[in-house]
Formats: structure tokens, sequence, C-alpha cells
């Protein structure tokens, strides 16, 4: 190798990859004085240039970043909106939006353990909302403190657990939600509930309201939604923390629509105080379990577990297609109730209509507040030829948007029942109907 | 530093990736930045730009693989209309500019160690000058600084080269046989 073509190669030494002729480079700079020196000069200036002090980015760069990169996303989204093509661009859709709230808001949280730290859970949280967003199918099967048969969302302190088992298929949206006694399927074109403790059904709008506070947990990127929108309007604390693995978001939140009457007080989650428990997999970025506890008195009482929680399993068609038994009575709107023989004026009207219908046995009458089609046969064994003991004056309690009406009955076989009885007429048609609590 | 994966995996598409790409480029991409603007908060605003448009040009930018130099590249470009917009406005030089008030000893310090290289680099051609600074201070391959100055591998190192005789050859002329950067004797 000539003078000329070791000075033109020499630059490969100072590259960061080596080159294939840094060893012939090498070997001309051990013979040939005049390049050495040359070499050594041009290396004590590339030493002298680079620099000793490196400037890294605050600590509050990564953070004002991706809210920049987040509300890029939600201003392109809000852009598009008119022309999405897909449930997947929604979901991210929402899942941007979600992140950008979750940015929003996190200076106003007040448990994060210091700037760095709060970084790292934003990322990961804003992983989790795309990662979750990303998933196909769900299925989450868990426990809850309830009664079989009832609503979904009625919990108690001193009820059993009993299974609780959730799927949803993202595209086409489908999903159904299952405990004893009842059933929820939403098929993409409606939502039909099946109670088997009466043997009745009921189909509506895929928006039906059937499951309840369940409801968000099929939609697992808005649970961080949900959660910041509380914590925005200050009705509930929240904090992120992460170790070994797992991150966790812990949401205390107070019990809403808490009023004079504590009827409805701890009988759903939404009205109790509770804490939420989220955990996340820190390598998958997926929402992994749900725990929630009510607090009563000085208890911390666990009244739903999720602890099992899938994704992307294979769900086959038969899970959103719900057999309606033979016989089964179907519940219907206020719209399509039949209409009592006489002007119902209020809450306690409707259910001195109610028990009277019981009472006499005038199936018809009992129809007249009661939405359905038929009166199921386990109403009429139950409560038919009843006795009205008393029947008290209306209260509303909690976020029931309805009336509470007590009441005392003896049936036939002598046993005296005092309970509630629930009517609500919220609808558009104004009718009152039973709702529940008998 | 993208790790080999994130290299393979070409321009990021979902917020997570580009949560990854922020959190493993971020710092060496604001010390670029500071290096050619003189101060950390222009850096900083000058590298989020980058990362914002990065994210918005994400479909048109997926069939390149070699993320890295491509960011350098682009905050290289905004460096450079920051700071013509800035001499526009003001007439003043970029290097000039006070620390501002949350900036530790340690910023003072790689702020005159910054200055000092730019008046080493000011005194040779302005295209030698930049692949040095991409060599020194960005610490990026040969290969990388072609993708960056959109020229070939053999015209970057010639320009290294050049660059290292014309900068030797302004010192001796200058009589300095100790060269300093900042406080630091070499």
């Amino acid at each position: 190798m000539d003078c000329r073509k070791a000075v033109r190669l020499m630059t490969g030494l100072f590259d960061k990859e080596v080159s294939p002729e840094t060893e012939q480079v090498r070997e001309h700079l051990a013979s040939c004085t005049a390049c050495r020196i040359r070499f050594e000069e041009s290396q004590q200036l590339f030493e002298m240039v680079r620099q000793p002090s490196r400037v890294a980015a605050s600590n509050r760069f990564g953070a004002k970043t991706m809210k920049a990169i987040v509300n890029e996303a939600a201003a392109e989204a809000a852009t598009t909106g008119k022309s999405w093509r897909s449930q997947r661009w929604l979901r991210l859709t929402l899942a941007a939006c979600a992140t950008a709230l979750l940015i929003f808001l996190l200076p106003s949280l007040p448990s994060f353990l210091g700037q760095r730290h709060s970084n790292a859970a934003f990322g990961v949280l804003a992983q989790s909302i795309d990662a979750m967003s990303s998933a196909q199918t769900l299925h989450m099967t868990g426990r809850m403190r309830t009664i079989p048969g009832d609503n979904f969302e009625l919990i108690g302190a001193n009820y059993d657990f009993v299974p609780l088992e959730m799927w949803r298929q993202f595209t086409p949206s489908r999903w159904r939600v299952e405990k004893p006694g009842r059933t929820v399927v939403m098929d993409g074109a409606s939502s039909t509930l099946l109670i088997g403790k009466s043997n009745s059904y009921m189909t509506a709008s895929p928006q039906a309201g059937f499951v309840e506070w369940l409801r968000p947990l099929l939609n697992p990127e808005s649970i961080l939604q949900n959660e910041l929108d509380a914590a925005k309007a200050k009705q509930s604390d929240a904090t992120v923390t992460e170790a070994n693995g797992i991150i966790r978001l812990t949401v205390q939140r107070k019990a809403e629509g808490v009023s004079a009457n504590s009827w409805t007080l701890n009988k759903s989650i939404q009205e109790s105080d509770h804490t939420c428990i989220y955990t996340f997999d820190a390598a998958t970025k997926r929402l992994q379990s749900l725990q929630v506890a009510i607090h009563v008195g000085s208890q911390d009482i666990p009244v739903l577990e999720l602890n099992d929680i899938r994704y992307d399993e294979p769900l086959p068609d038969s899970l959103f297609a719900l057999q309606i038994p033979a016989g089964a009575t179907q519940l219907v709107s206020a719209g399509e109730m039949s209409q009592p023989a006489t002007a119902i004026v209020g809450p306690k009207d409707a259910a001195e209509y109610f028990f009277n219908g019981l009472a006499q046995q005038d199936w018809n009458a009992v129809l007249g507040v009661y939405p359905a089609s038929a009166v199921p046969d386990g109403i009429k064994k139950y409560y038919g030829g009843l006795t009205i003991l008393s029947i008290g004056e209306p209260f509303q309690s909690g976020l029931y948007r309805g009336y509470f009406v007590p009441y005392q009955v003896r049936l036939l076989d002598g046993t005296v029942k005092s309970h509630n009885l629930a009517v609500r007429n919220d609808n558009p048609q104004k009718r009152w109907m039973v709702d529940g609590g008998y | 530093m993208l790790t080999t994966a994130q290299q393979i995996e070409g321009w990021p598409q979902t917020i997570a990736q580009f949560e990854r790409l922020v959190g493993s480029t971020q710092d060496n991409l604001v010390n670029f930045a500071f290096h050619l603007l003189g101060n950390r908060d222009d850096a900083e605003d000058a590298v989020q730009d980058v990362y914002v448009q990065a994210y918005r040009d994400r479909v048109k930018r997926q069939h390149i693989t070699e993320v890295r130099p491509y960011l350098f590249r682009m905050v290289r470009n905004r460096c450079t209309d920051l700071h013509r917009g800035r001499l526009r406005r003001t007439g003043e030089a970029v290097t000039d500019q006070i620390c501002s008030k949350e900036d530790t000893f340690s910023l003072v310090a790689a702020q005159e160690q910054s200055k000092e290289l730019s008046r080493l680099l000011d005194g040779i051609p302005r295209r030698e000058a930049e692949v040095i600074r991409l060599r020194v201070v960005a610490d990026l391959s040969f290969a990388e600084i072609a993708i960056v100055v959109g020229s070939s591998v053999s015209t970057v190192k010639s320009r290294f080269r050049y660059g290292l005789d014309k900068l030797r050859s302004a010192l001796k002329a200058k009589g300095e046989t100790r060269w300093t950067v900042g406080k630091l004797s070499v």
C-alpha cells in the first residue's frame, strides 16, 4: 500500500464500523513514519473535538413529547372521523384519546413517586392502551358476590361469590356475559338478556344496559379513560405503581348517588365506596386482572375478581348465538306494554296496581305495569292470591332513576314478605313499570 | 441507541412504538440539537417537533429501515430552520445565548465546550464541519452520516479527512500548540 492510498483509507480508522482495509492501513502505519505522524496528529485532533460532556434530555421531555404525539394522533383521528373504515380505527382513536387524557391528568394524580417514575408509568400505560386496542378477542373469568339470576349490577358484602365469565370479539363486535341464572349476548345486531330463574328474555339494541357496570370491561382500552374521567371530575384518587413486571393502577372512588335514603348503598359497585385494582403485564402491556373491594365500615370486602384474562383466543360462533328456551316469556319495552285499566299517576299507585293484580290473580291487570308479554309462571305461583298488608311512601336512593315503594304482603303459604318494589317511568312513554324488588 | 429489532422493524407506526423510539433516542438527539442551537430548551423543542413530524409522516416513511440516521437528518434540518429564523428575527448568534435558569453547572460546562467546538469548526468549510460534528457529537458512523447529509460514504469520508486536515492547519497557523476545549486542556 502506498502513502497516498494509506492516507485516504486512514479515515476508516475513525469510523465506528471496522472496514476491511483497516489491517492493511495499520501495517502501513507501522512501517511509514510520515504517515504514522500524520495519523497521530489526526487522532489527537479527533480526540480533542470529541465532546467530553454530553447533554441529556430533561426528565420531563419524554412525557411532554408523548403528549404532543398523542395529541397529534387525536387530532388526526378527529379529522378522519367521517371516514372511519373499520372498528380498528375507532378503537385506536379511542385509545389515543384515552392516552391524551391520561397525559393531561398525570400532573393531577397525587401519588406518583417523582417525575422519572411518572414518565415510566405513563409510558407503560400508553403502551397498555395500544396493546389492548390491538387485541382481537378477550376472555375474562372470575367471580362476583351477587345473587345468581339477579341483575349483573347487584353486589352484596354478605353474598357468596358466584362465577362470572365474559367474552368479547372485536371484529365483528360481539360479546357474551354470563353468570348462573343470567346471560346476555350481543351478536352484533342486538343484545338479548336471558333470565333463567323466571324463564324470560328480552331483546333490545346492542347498547341496551343489560350488563350495567360490567359493560366498560368489555372495552378494556376504555377502562383507563373511564377511570381518568373520574379522576378529572375528582370522583376518585388514582395511583400507578410498577414492580416485579406488573403495572398496578389503583383507583379509589366514593359511592355515587348518595342520598338521604341509603337503601341502594353497597348494593352495586358504583353505589359503594370502593377500590379497583387493575394490573397490567409489563411485558405484554395488557390488562391482567381486576379486583374490586367495597369499603363497609372499617372493612374492605372483595366483591369482584377477574383473575384470568386471555387475549386472542379463538371464540366459536356458538358463543354469540343465544338459544331461547321453549315457553320463555318475552320481556317488552314500555311502548309494547299492555294498557292498564285505569290511569296510573305515580310510583305508589303503580305498586298498588301491581299488588292488587297479583292479589286477584288478574294477570291482564298485572301486565298493565309489568313489562312482559305474559306473567311468568314463577310469579303466578309465588305471588298469586297474596294479601296486601301495607304499602308505604315511595323514596329514591342512589343512582336509581325510579322509586322504591316499601311493601309488606302475606303470601298464600302464610309467609310475610317485606321489601321495596322498584318502579320507574323514565321511558319515552312515561309508563310506570315494575322493575324489581319482588 | 435503537436495538437491532427496532432497526429491522422500520419506521414506528404505533404510539407504543413511538414511545420506545423516544425513550431510546431522545438523549442523543437532544445532545446533537444542543450543539447546533446552543441551549437545551431550544434543543428539546426542536427534537420534539421532529418526533411529532416523524409520527405525522409515519405511513410515508414506513419503508425506511435506518430510522436513527433519518431522525438525525430531521433534527439537523429542523435546527437549520430554527437557526435561520432566529437570525432573521434577532440577528443574534445562537451560541451566544444565555443559559436558561434551569441550566445546571454541567449544562454550562457543556455549553462552553460546544461553543469552543463551534469556534474551531467555524474556520473550515461548512460541509466538512458538519461531517466532523455528526461523527464526534452525534457519534454516527460514516454510513449513517451519509444518510443524514444525503451523500455517498466515500464523499463523507473525504469531507471528514479534509476537514481534519484544515482544522489542523488552521490551529498550527494560529500557533495553538495546545488546544483547549472549554476548560479542559488536551
